[in-house]
């Protein structure tokens, strides 16, 4: 409101004053009014040619040399000036800031690709472009897993789960494996993440080669000196407290053995990628078979109880399911006192199949249940060592899971009891006898229908 | 080098639909390069288990020619597209073919490896076959990326290349012809090896024939029958015709 009565004032005081001028100058001549028309035209005119003059200057001048104009003109201008300078400024600082930036990134050791929500390419750094062969400008707004085609990139792109990367090998160099990761950020953005891990796999390879060719070498020595401790077990011209130290060495090349063969178990496990496939395991015999042999292993008999409430097989392969079953209620086993309970429960659900060992045994203290599959990681390093067992058995469980797309939880409360669970996918449950024969049965009674229609 | 765009279009849905099949093309295509690579490598380190494992995974490059076929022909039947976005579909349809050809190159490959893994290997250890899977590999992948990019110039170069692999294929098999006359107790050996070789050759042509296909969509011209000079005089470095609108 202000605004317009400062701006009427200012209009009204010039007209009015180039009027008045302008009857000043008639009026000696008679002509007051002519003079007044007169001057008020030479007004407006000289208005219209500081617009235009400063319109030609704003379209072909480019902001630089502004023409000298007074009054209101003017000062607009000045003000158009003061904003692009602004502009300017701005403008340059923020190409410097994504200079910087650019700069940065490509200097990293790892490429980073900007991918939008659909995968598709929004701009990469130069480390990325060597570790995947793209193209500087033709590959932008190409879906990412239309160039790097290998199926498991694919697979980790489409299973959404990106908590740990995927490891791919390079579609035309033999030797380079690429770790590939999905950062999602932002409103839909994600970022990949390209690492060249060649070397760590070539470590890895060689660690596994190296574990297994020391147990092969490692176990016909050893086969030797369990013969030879038997032997003179057995023969009776050793005198009597001789066989108390050969006992003793004959159950430590025992546990040697038995570490061995784990760690060769393990090494199998694994170096074979391709996950198991495998026939439908019975599980309700395989459960009754492993409590009899425990029943008849161990030397203090405790309660065990097998509960089987799905008749549904398990897919998978026998010996590894067994092999990891086995090694689960052996722990149970061995750290439940005999007045103890074990019970194993095998059960189907919308969410697959449930392998349980429950006891009632001494329990283990949350901090150590992350590390527990881990190689040789001893909750009670004083206690398990006298009980036996390689070390290895969880391992070996959590590896035979993993073949088999199976996870393994663990609940325990110390004192009163753990339980072990292992989860399968709907995947890896067949039908039960009684849904074949079902399906089998309606599909008899279509073809009778279709033969009496 | 000359890109073509396909996001000039009247329908938006087309839009997507056509690029979906475009990434189910090149998915299957990838997972064609693994049955390849592992197949070679099945060969050339003896691994029977792995040979074994391509053969049997080939149903899947199969069901995957069948779904995409599907899909293009549904395509056709409800959008009836014309001009470029009508050569992307019939180069789709003609790039599958050859793709699950490759499959089944793979799978033939796979299943001698086993066979040979159980036999003496050769005093080369299979260099040459080595090499030439090499050469036929970069062909399928030079072949799909050109695919993906629209890109002519690349796939010119894979056509290129399968001159290659036809005079080596050829090499290898006088040589092979020497070695069965010297020593006749090892031909079923080198019948084999063979049949591997012949197997990879044939891949290089269909990694050619998709090369085609691409230069089809791309410039609308059917290169299959021209020879590669004539080709190369005509398209190398040209520009693509812009605005493919029905």
């Amino acid at each position: 409101m202000v605004l317009a009565i400062q701006a009427i004032s200012y209009a009204v005081a010039r007209v009015l004053g180039a009027a008045a001028l302008g009857l000043l100058i008639g009026w000696p001549f008679g002509w007051p009014f002519a003079g007044m028309s007169l001057v008020l035209a030479a007004y407006l005119t000289w208005q219209l040619v500081n617009l235009s003059r400063m319109a030609w200057w704003v379209r072909h001048r480019g902001f630089a040399d502004p023409p000298d104009i007074g009054g209101a003109w003017g000062s607009v201008l000045t003000q158009i000036v003061r904003l692009h300078r602004r502009k300017r400024f701005h403008k340059r600082r923020f190409v410097q800031l994504l200079r910087q930036i650019q700069r940065s990134t490509a200097a990293l050791p790892d490429g980073v690709v900007i991918l939008d929500a659909a995968f598709e390419i929004v701009w990469f750094n130069r480390m990325a472009g060597e570790l995947l062969r793209l193209r500087r400008t033709a590959d932008l707004g190409l879906r990412v897993d239309n160039l790097v085609r290998q199926p498991e990139f694919g697979r980790y792109l489409a299973a959404g789960q990106y908590a740990s990367p995927v490891i791919i090998r390079h579609a035309t160099s033999e030797a380079v494996y690429l770790a590939l990761q999905v950062v999602p950020y932002g409103e839909g953005q994600q970022m990949l993440l390209v690492r060249d891990v060649s070397h760590q796999m070539l470590l890895e390879a060689m660690r596994k080669d190296f574990v297994a060719n020391a147990s092969h070498e490692l176990r016909s020595p050893l086969t030797v000196i369990s013969g030879y401790l038997e032997t003179l077990s057995l023969d009776p011209a050793f005198e009597s407290e001789m066989q108390g130290p050969i006992a003793e060495m004959r159950r430590q090349a025992e546990r040697m053995t038995a570490i061995i063969a784990d760690l060769l178990e393990l090494s199998r496990l694994e170096s074979t990628d391709v996950p198991a496939t495998g026939e439908p395991i019975d599980v309700g015999a395989l459960l009754g078979a492993l409590r009899r042999d425990v029943l008849a292993h161990e030397s203090r008999p405790r309660e065990v109880r097998a509960r089987i409430d799905s008749e549904a097989p398990l897919i998978g392969s026998e010996s590894e399911i067994h092999s990891a079953f086995f090694n689960l209620l052996e722990n149970a086993a061995k750290y439940t006192p005999p007045e103890g309970r074990i019970e194993m429960r095998w059960w189907v659900d919308a969410r697959g199949g449930h392998f349980a060992v429950e006891d009632t045994g001494i329990g283990i203290q949350s901090e150590h249940i992350p590390r527990l599959t881990e190689r040789f990681y001893r909750v009670d390093p004083g206690r398990s060592r006298a009980s036996g067992g390689s070390g290895l058995g969880l391992a070996i469980v959590k590896h035979v899971l993993q073949r088999h797309d199976a996870t393994l939880e663990v609940q325990s409360v110390p004192g009163e009891g753990s339980t072990f669970s292992c989860h399968f996918p709907p995947s890896r449950i067949g039908k039960t006898l009684a849904a074949r024969t079902a399906s089998a049965m309606i599909r008899a009674a279509g073809t009778d229908a279709a033969a009496d229609a | 080098m000359e890109t073509a765009d396909l996001s000039h279009h009247i329908s938006r849905r087309f839009n997507e639909d056509l690029e979906r099949v475009r990434s189910k093309v090149l998915a299957m295509g990838g997972f064609v390069e693994q049955q390849l690579q592992q197949a070679i490598n099945a060969l050339v380190e003896g691994d029977s288990a792995l040979g074994e494992a391509v053969a049997i995974e080939d149903f899947k490059v199969n069901s995957m020619e069948v779904s995409i076929d599907e899909e293009c022909s549904r395509i056709l039947a409800t959008r009836a597209p014309a001009a470029g976005d009508l050569r992307v579909i019939v180069a789709i349809i003609k790039t599958i073919t050859d793709l699950e050809r490759i499959g089944d190159e793979a799978e033939k490959i796979g299943y001698i490896a086993s066979r040979l893994a159980t036999m003496e290997r050769p005093a080369d250890k299979y260099r040459e076959i080595k090499h030439i899977g090499r050469v036929v590999s970069q062909m399928v992948h030079g072949a799909l990326d050109a695919f993906a990019r629209m890109d002519a110039d690349a796939a010119l170069d894979v056509a290129r290349q399968d001159r290659r692999v036809d005079e080596e294929y050829e090499s290898i098999q006088r040589q092979t012809i020497t070695f069965m006359l010297e020593d006749p107790r090892s031909i079923r050996r080198f019948l084999d090896m063979m049949w591997v070789v012949r197997s990879l050759e044939r891949i290089g042509d269909h990694a050619k024939n998709i090369g085609e296909y691409v230069i089809y969509m791309v410039y609308g011209k059917d290169v299959r029958h021209t020879s590669l000079d004539d080709v190369e005089r005509e398209f190398r470095g040209r520009q693509a015709p812009g605005g493919r609108t029905a």
